[in-house]
């Protein structure tokens, strides 16, 4: 719209906002939107079978109901955040309620802008969305892209929306399972990397809970400097090498383990499963 | 100024390539020595017209800067023989790898109180006078002894002067470097040929690859992997081929390379302070030079080789 950022921002108090499935993502996701105050509380309906997810929602502010079809009535921004296999089922069952005037955004990993456009009326506003799990503390990536039928408007109301969970950039779908590969498996590959090292701190010594703080700090840390300082990460790692010191010794180290032939190996599996499990 | 090569081989050869190619030194004004007339190199410093000799004494005699261009296991033969002959005038610059300052200074002391020691660490393509080049002063050099070395050595290539304790770390990297890049240039030219091109061309593009890239780094303020990224455009070629190198530790490999040709020097350095000379390193040459003193006596053991014994020279 021409209103831009103001006008977006106008909608976002004045949206009603549900989400189909109320597991983790979603959680981390509407964490985001209350925390970022975008969107009140009471303005938010989830829907799912059981109680199991929904106190947590009701915890926050948030209605629930055990209805899907509730959820797109009473809302124009819709969430969908099943699992893949449950999400067929889930789209036949509110089809008859989607209208032009909804948005509905997927969050269900390998399912594609082609199919959820198959499944829901021919005029529906579809985008879909991967997150990744820090979203549920706000530090999130995610990436996003446009069906036939949402324009910028919509885009830009996503966008702003999300921010709040973390870092939020629209790209061609084809990025998605790349991102997934990077970002959304991306976290468990830091899990890994952070217990090393903390085993690595405990072998030489250093009690393993307080090994494990210094590590997520440390992880912590050199992400914020790459961030925030905008170098690259070759020059960060030669700003911190001073010759003939500890760090280059322990740099040799990683080489020789071909440390990074392997992040790129893990990166494409992740990335390749994902495409091979959109197919399915 | 006139300058001495003891020594005719390779690093002789080059370097007074590169001083007559820049222009810094007249080929007349260039001596070199050695007892060994048969080195192709010989020659090819005859060839460029610099005056060639097999007295080394001759060399030290007609030259202000004299560079000790032989083996490390070599010099302390040498510096016995033409320590006689040098002066306090005389700059003394060992290219030697592993040969500290100070034993270069303790031998020479016994002939000359206060002699002028500059140790240097240079290489091969000083030929093209694109030569890597950093150099040590000794006691007795002064400052100004150190910028003639600097200015006849920037004249083929870069020259920088550094702490001695870093040299070996030098000759491991850029000393040592040309032979990596040869060996890599061979393996690219392999693979152009395997896929297809003519070896000729192969080794031409390159060759001409590893100098623009190389070039390219001279002139940037940018880090390599920053350049290195420029050149690859997402889900291309080069990023496929770039994650095979990696696979490889091809990274690593580089290191363990450096650090090897350091430590040796370390280790070939030791071995010359306690005046050691293993089998490997003796060659014809010295072989004719050494007087042995005992027929029992092999050169096949490491055992200790007096070093002051040789008085025989050849021819």
């Amino acid at each position: 719209g021409s209103g831009g950022v103001a006008t977006v921002a106008m909608e976002a108090s004045e949206l009603w906002v549900g989400f189909v499935g109320a597991g983790r993502m979603a959680g981390g996701l509407v964490r985001g939107l209350l925390q970022a105050g975008k969107v009140p509380a009471s303005n938010i309906l989830a829907s799912a079978p059981s109680d199991k997810n929904l106190d947590a929602w009701r915890e926050l502010g948030c209605r629930t109901t055990h209805c899907n079809l509730e959820v797109v009535h009473r809302s124009t921004l819709v969430f969908l955040a099943t699992k893949p296999h449950i999400l067929p089922g889930v789209l036949e069952e509110i089809r008859p309620a989607v209208g032009s005037h909804h948005i509905v955004v997927s969050l269900v990993a390998g399912v594609t802008i082609q199919t959820l456009q198959r499944l829901l009326p021919p005029w529906t506003k579809v985008l879909r969305i991967m997150p990744n799990l820090p979203c549920v503390v706000q530090a999130g990536a995610m990436v996003f892209s446009r069906g036939s039928n949402a324009g910028d408007e919509e885009a830009a109301l996503l966008k702003s929306l999300l921010s709040s969970c973390g870092l939020c950039e629209e790209v061609p779908e084809s990025y998605i399972d790349i991102h997934t590969g990077l970002s959304g498996s991306g976290v468990a590959y830091v899990y890994l990397f952070a217990e090393a090292l903390a085993e690595g701190a405990v072998k030489m010594g250093m009690p393993g809970a307080l090994a494990s703080r210094i590590a997520a700090q440390t992880l912590l840390g050199a992400a914020k400097m790459l961030l925030e300082t905008g170098e690259h990460p070759a020059k960060l790692r030669g700003d911190v090498c001073t010759p003939g010191g500890t760090t280059i010794y322990a740099l040799h180290q990683l080489e020789k383990g071909a440390l990074r032939a392997t992040v790129m190996d893990a990166v494409e599996a992740a990335t390749n499963r994902a495409c091979d499990m959109a197919k399915d | 100024m006139s300058v001495g090569f003891i020594g005719a081989g390779q690093l002789a050869f080059a370097l007074a390539r590169g001083f007559t190619a820049a222009g810094v030194l007249a080929a007349h004004k260039i001596t070199a020595s050695s007892p060994d007339t048969d080195l192709p190199t010989v020659s090819g410093l005859r060839k460029m017209g610099v005056n060639f000799t097999v007295s080394n004494k001759d060399t030290v005699k007609s030259s202000d800067v004299l560079f000790l261009a032989v083996k490390p296991p070599i010099i302390p033969f040498i510096l016995e023989e033409v320590g006689p002959d040098i002066e306090a005038r005389h700059i003394v610059v060992s290219c030697a790898a592993g040969v500290t300052i100070s034993s270069i200074e303790k031998k020479l002391s016994t002939f000359c109180p206060t002699p002028k020691v500059i140790r240097c660490m240079t290489n091969t393509p000083v030929i093209v006078r694109e030569g890597a080049t950093v150099y040590a002063t000794g006691t007795h050099a002064d400052v100004e002894d150190g910028k003639l070395l600097e200015q006849l050595m920037a004249s083929v290539g870069f020259c920088t002067e550094v702490e001695e304790d870093l040299i070996d770390a030098v000759t491991g990297l850029s000393g040592s470097g040309p032979a990596y890049a040869f060996t890599a240039l061979d393996a690219l030219a392999d693979g152009g040929v395997k896929m297809g091109l003519p070896r000729r061309l192969a080794v031409r593009l390159g060759a001409q690859a590893l100098l623009g890239a190389a070039k390219m780094l001279l002139e940037s303020e940018q880090h390599p992997g920053q350049l290195k990224d420029n050149v690859c455009s997402p889900g291309g070629a080069t990023i496929h081929a770039l994650h095979f190198l990696e696979s490889g530790g091809f990274r690593s490999l580089l290191i363990n390379a450096v650090e090897a040709s350091c430590i040796r020097t370390r280790e070939l350095q030791h071995l010359a302070d306690q005046e050691k000379i293993s089998p490997a390193a003796i060659k014809k040459t010295l072989l004719d030079k050494v007087k042995l003193e005992s027929p029992a006596l092999s050169v096949a053991s490491a055992s200790k080789v007096s070093l002051f014994t040789n008085k025989s020279k050849k021819n």
